[in-house]
């Protein structure tokens, strides 16, 4: 499903060049739960971005549902992004004056579909994360664990087979952190592919394997949980 | 754009008004300002145009002189009259004459049941009316062509001596004397605008059959010919003509410009309108200038929109947001403004047009009021309006708009 052929990645600060990834080689199946640890600037982040098309290799190829994705435009990786992906993130990212209902809806405004459908999967998604009495609050009004269950649901707005997770249990305490995780369990065993960064070890043991990364290289791929 | 992006533009809007407001108020300033220029601007140039008229803007005018120079062993400064005769010579040699009428006129005392004044008493023929704008009130008309050849005793009476004898009562069909000699009268002068006269205004001025005038006031010359040319746009070259036609019979030089005097009410006419035109233009770029001055403030704060919700886009640009989505939104967000502000400096606008245009103004009050208190509005205003408007909009929401959309979503994501 995922498949990274040799994909580097530089970045240029004026003179000095940053080399994030360097010949990397991965391949993801559909339903794989995957962790990605690692150190700092060891080129984590990085790695999600490309997956999740919001940036593009310097070297390389990346197949995605084995489509060439690495030459695509913004507007027909926006596309992808939109279908194919769904973020979830350490700090939540939703938007701040929105209500829940609002932030869910959002990635369906951008594939214009119609009121009356978005209104039938915001409630459906709310109902799945067990925020349906919350839908009319904003994101300042709940707590950090609600806030991850109103990202995840947007998340799965439009339905998308990957699911793609930042630190997606870093800034909560560890029973909202373990409650976020029953519902990647959940959604990976709904047949979802989860690809999750994580620093804490008790997070990736949700996963079935881990890709771990130094200094832009993948050190150890598939370690089984 | 799609519905549902609009949908999306209204929840983050009710985030700003209050940033907004301000800015808002700047266009709606400048929307006041641009309107209220060009419907003053057009409000000047309509007044100037209608005081003209009521003079008039179609015939040439031409009256007694001297000439300035010797022409054939004939000394300078010698008087030039004109002649009834000379109309019939106007008429034979000048084709493109459709209309001539003598003018003569005197002071008499006219009265009505011991009610008297004096009045200019002016000998004309019918077409006179029409080329002097003599429009007569409903009921009455203007001398016709048997009261010319019958030399009828009727007489047209201007608004003001229509007051003066009968106050608020109907002249027409009624008899005056002039100088005792019974006129009746069959109409009275509706009122007009009339921004320059050569023997006082229209209103106070009596004019009856030339054919009757001889008989009662015997005058050897014409106190001046009114022409109108066929062609508007001939004006000069008949004035030429004229000039070339009395020269020969009154023998002074084809270039003596003061032998005859000519009062060219066309030319008059097209170099005010031009003038009151430019006025118009300039009271339109100053206006549009002050506008301009709130679509900066506009663009400025839609570059300080775009910084402050870089995280907001790149969050977007994660969910699968287009450009073009950021763009419509930026571009639908200045439009807002701009639309608050000018439907307020619009609405101010027509408020005291409206206003402006109840103040009294007298026919008798050619001055100052009464070509800057009569503001228009007219479709083509709206138009240029609507498109100083559009340009404004495109103009400060473009270049926002691209920056906002051309971010990095990793940068705009990680923006603090």
């Amino acid at each position: 499903m995922i498949e990274f052929r040799n994909i580097s990645k530089v970045y240029k600060m004026g003179e000095v060049e940053f080399v994030a990834l360097k010949g990397v080689f991965i391949t993801v199946q559909k339903g794989d739960f995957i962790s990605i640890m690692g150190p700092s600037g060891s080129g984590k982040s990085t790695l999600m971005n490309i997956i999740g098309c919001l940036d593009t290799p310097t070297e390389g190829s990346y197949y995605l549902d084995g489509e060439n994705v690495s030459g695509l435009t913004f507007d027909q990786l926006s596309t992808i992004r939109n279908r194919k992906v769904g973020f979830v993130f350490q700090n939540f990212n939703l938007l701040p004056y929105a209500t829940a209902f609002e932030n869910i809806e959002l990635p369906m405004l951008f594939n214009g579909k119609k009121g009356s459908e978005r209104k039938r999967r915001v409630d459906e998604l709310l109902d799945m994360v067990g925020l349906s009495p919350w839908a009319r609050h904003r994101p300042t009004e709940m707590s950090g664990g609600q806030q991850q269950r109103v990202a995840i649901a947007r998340a799965l707005a439009m339905d998308p087979p990957i699911i793609l997770a930042d630190e997606p249990t870093g800034n909560l305490d560890s029973k909202s952190g373990h409650e976020i995780m029953d519902i990647f369990s959940r959604l990976w065993n709904g047949g979802r592919t989860i690809l999750m960064v994580t620093h804490d070890p008790a997070i990736a043991s949700y996963s079935k394997s881990t890709i771990r990364l130094l200094d832009g290289a993948v050190q150890e791929n598939g370690a089984a949980h | 754009m799609r519905v549902q992006l609009l949908h999306l533009f209204w929840n983050e809007s009710r985030k700003r008004r209050k940033k907004t407001s301000l800015i808002t108020f700047a266009i709606a300033w400048g929307a006041l300002s641009l309107l209220l220029m060009m419907s003053f601007g057009r409000g000047l140039s309509n007044a100037a145009s209608v005081n003209f008229k009521g003079l008039s803007n179609t015939i040439i005018m031409v009256s007694r002189g001297q000439t300035s120079k010797p022409y054939q062993g004939l000394p300078r400064a010698r008087r030039i009259h004109i002649h009834l005769e000379d109309l019939e010579l106007l008429k034979r040699q000048i084709p493109g004459i459709v209309m001539i009428s003598p003018e003569a006129n005197n002071s008499h005392n006219i009265s009505y049941r011991g009610k008297e004044t004096n009045r200019s008493i002016n000998g004309v023929y019918p077409c006179f009316g029409e080329m002097r704008s003599q429009i007569p009130e409903a009921g009455g008309r203007f001398i016709n062509d048997l009261d010319q050849e019958n030399a009828r005793r009727v007489a047209f009476i201007g608004w003001s001596v229509a007051k003066e004898l009968f106050g608020d009562g109907d002249p027409v069909g009624k008899d005056i004397r002039i100088e005792r000699t019974p006129f009746t009268v069959v109409g009275v002068l509706k009122k007009k605008q009339q921004g320059s006269t050569y023997q006082g205004p229209d209103s106070e001025t009596v004019y009856i059959p030339f054919s009757t005038f001889c008989q009662i006031d015997f005058q050897r010359f014409l106190d001046r010919i009114h022409i109108r040319p066929a062609d508007p746009r001939e004006a000069l070259f008949m004035e030429n003509q004229v000039r070339r036609v009395l020269g020969r019979k009154y023998r002074f030089a084809d270039d003596d410009a003061y032998a005859v005097n000519f009062w060219n009410t066309i030319r008059d006419y097209e170099t005010g309108a031009k003038i009151f035109k430019g006025i118009e233009i300039f009271l339109t770029i100053m206006g549009g200038l002050t506008m301009l001055i709130g679509a900066v403030g506009v663009t400025n704060l839609m570059y300080a929109i775009a910084k402050e919700r870089t995280r907001e886009i790149g969050i977007k640009m994660a969910l699968g947001a287009r450009r073009q989505h950021i763009v419509q939104q930026f571009f639908l967000e200045t439009f807002a403004i701009f639309f608050k502000g000018t439907l307020w400096g619009a609405l101010l606008a027509f408020d005291i047009v409206g206003l402006v245009n109840r103040i009294p103004i007298g026919y008798e009050d050619y001055g100052i009021k009464s070509y800057f208190m009569r503001p228009i509005f007219s479709f083509d205003i709206l138009l240029i309006f609507l498109a100083v408007l559009c340009a404004l909009v495109f103009v400060s929401g473009i270049f926002p708009a691209l920056r906002a959309s051309r971010q990095n979503p990793i940068v705009a994501l990680r923006y603090e």
